[in-house]
């Protein structure tokens, strides 16, 4: 159970058995949770009564104005372009943050003098905030799709990387030695004992990045323009079509929703040893 | 090299990289002499100079102001909720669309409409910033209250423990290794949403000095800014280090995890 020791991320050991929380959790997935979605309904429908009776129409969207806005958007097809052109950049920058963070954080814990060498340098680029580096960007790369690339690449691969590192670190010094012992070369070992030991840990950081990236990539629409669903929400902001607006902001909702089912759902699957679903929590 | 004369160098060695690093950009930069590649010295003279000014304290003083304030407010509201959330099985299920389906949105998404509700003063930069911060510190301290043992609550519920006190004196100390660690993430967050705010909309602050600049094409300047902040958001983490060990000392004690 070395493996999930150390991201860093995930909880401290509870001491409950755990064959109590995968069957909960199992329950639970597999139950939907219509009381749960009910909240969201009503909570919708007293924003609605609240902008309604007290004429906020000027500074708030009510909910319906923002759906039947997202829908008859989408149904127009003004949204498909927008969404097309985010998941599009977003996926291309998270997959370079992947690779990049994945090979460097395998790379860098497995060795204690590469990761004394690289320790400050790593520390201080991750503190520079991603967004910070949109003016910097833009003189390097011009406005285009390299220059989104590169930021939501920059933002996304810290937390991969960090989690790998812990991970890799977590991994039981035995199971190694063992495999040493068994002859496996040194690249066998990393290959064969240290990532799958450390895919909990990767699991997680994939898990944040994604996160994090989706922010970035509309972050840097909304600032430069061009296309995406960022932009679509300056246009609107700025043209003060206020459902509009608040359609884009539950198209992003739903999206970043998505994404996280998704990958959930992917880690249960590649990670079903890991058991208790321990790595919830991001 | 004996291995402790090997270990005792390793800090060093994470010094003599960096500083490797900062003088190759140097020596490429004076290879390739280019405006849009200054070379370190450059931006270094310059920060030497603009840092101390007043004008740039004070955009640094706004700046830490408003990134407190958000802080505070979303870290309060994240644990406060989440230990309500927490300690009620029945609660966490009816609210967990809700919460998942907030944490999931990009915090970006709530700039514009905070910008049209707010207006671009303090109060716009404050919400986003604690619209940041709270979900993380929100599911990290329901995680945290949900792994305390049963044994625990057994305990209480035998002792006749009332809400209150059973979140404040039991749920909130079991759940705090799991609280700090959503705090840290929260932190490097609330960063992000700080200069995105104040790229969008500020008059001030260390995000509007960097979009200022670039604006007039001072390169050294926005290498100076991003520095700053990257110093920054350093120095917070390692003070949010410092705080984490002083607080959970008797955690790691238990434990006997070395710190992280």
């Amino acid at each position: 159970m070395a493996a999930a020791f150390g991201t860093g991320i995930v909880a401290p050991l509870s001491r409950v058995p755990k064959g109590t929380i995968v069957a909960g959790g199992a329950r639970i997935l597999k139950r939907g949770n219509l009381s749960g979605w009910l909240f969201v309904v009503l909570v919708a429908g007293l924003a609605e009564v609240i902008v309604r009776a007290g004429n906020l129409g000027d500074s708030v969207a009510a909910p319906s104005a923002a759906v039947r806005a997202l829908a008859s958007e989408l149904w127009a097809g003004r949204l498909s372009q927008a969404i097309v052109t985010t998941l599009h950049v977003y996926a291309e920058g998270l997959a370079v943050a992947i690779a990049i963070g994945v090979v460097a954080g395998i790379a860098i814990g497995s060795s204690r003098t590469l990761l004394a060498a690289s320790s400050v340098v790593l520390e201080f680029l991750r503190a520079v905030p991603a967004v910070a580096l949109i003016p910097l960007a833009i003189l390097w790369f011009g406005l285009g799709v390299p220059m989104h690339r590169f930021v939501i690449a920059y933002a996304a691969t810290w937390p991969i990387l960090i989690a790998t590192l812990y991970g890799v670190r977590g991994t039981d010094r035995l199971l190694h030695d063992v495999a040493r012992t068994a002859g496996e070369t040194r690249l066998g070992t990393v290959v064969r004992v240290t990532a799958p030991a450390a895919l909990p840990g990767i699991a997680a950081g994939i898990r944040l990045s994604a996160v994090i990236a989706l922010n970035v990539a509309v972050t840097v629409e909304f600032i430069n323009g061009g296309g995406g669903i960022g932009a679509y929400m300056q246009r609107q902001q700025n043209a003060y079509n206020l459902p509009e607006l608040y359609g884009a902001i539950v198209l992003t909702a739903l999206l970043g929703y998505a994404i996280h089912l998704t990958l959930r759902a992917a880690e249960q699957r590649a990670l079903f040893w890991v058991g208790e679903h321990r790595l919830e929590s991001r | 090299m004996t291995a402790s004369a090997a270990r005792a160098a390793r800090p060093l060695l994470g010094a003599a990289v960096f500083l490797a690093v900062l003088g190759l950009w140097q020596a490429e930069a004076r290879r390739h002499p280019s405006y849009l590649f200054p070379a370190a010295s450059a931006v270094l003279e310059r920060a030497s100079h603009v840092w101390p000014t007043s004008e740039f304290l004070s955009d640094v003083v706004s700046s830490l102001e408003r990134l407190g304030a958000g802080y505070v407010i979303g870290a309060g509201v994240g644990v406060a909720l989440g230990l309500v959330l927490g300690s009620s099985v029945g609660l966490r299920r009816l609210l967990e669309p809700l919460t998942e389906l907030l944490r999931a949105t990009p915090a970006i998404s709530i700039v514009p409409a905070a910008i049209v509700l707010f207006g671009l003063g303090e109060a716009m930069h404050v919400a986003v910033i604690a619209f940041a911060v709270c979900f993380p510190v929100l599911v990290n301290t329901v995680e945290g209250v949900r792994a305390v043992s049963p044994e625990v609550r057994d305990t209480a519920a035998m002792l006749q423990v009332g809400p209150v006190e059973r979140a404040v004196r039991i749920h909130l100390p079991a759940a705090l290794p799991q609280i700090f660690a959503g705090l840290r993430i929260a932190l490097s967050a609330a960063v992000i949403l700080l200069v995105i705010s104040e790229f969008v909309g500020a008059g001030d602050g260390v995000g509007h000095y960097i979009t200022f600049q670039q604006s007039q094409f001072n390169t050294e300047e926005v290498y100076g800014g991003i520095l700053f902040l990257g110093l920054l958001g350093y120095v917070l983490n390692r003070l949010f280090l410092v705080v984490e060990r002083r607080v959970l000392a008797w955690h790691y004690g238990a434990v006997g995890e070395s710190g992280r």
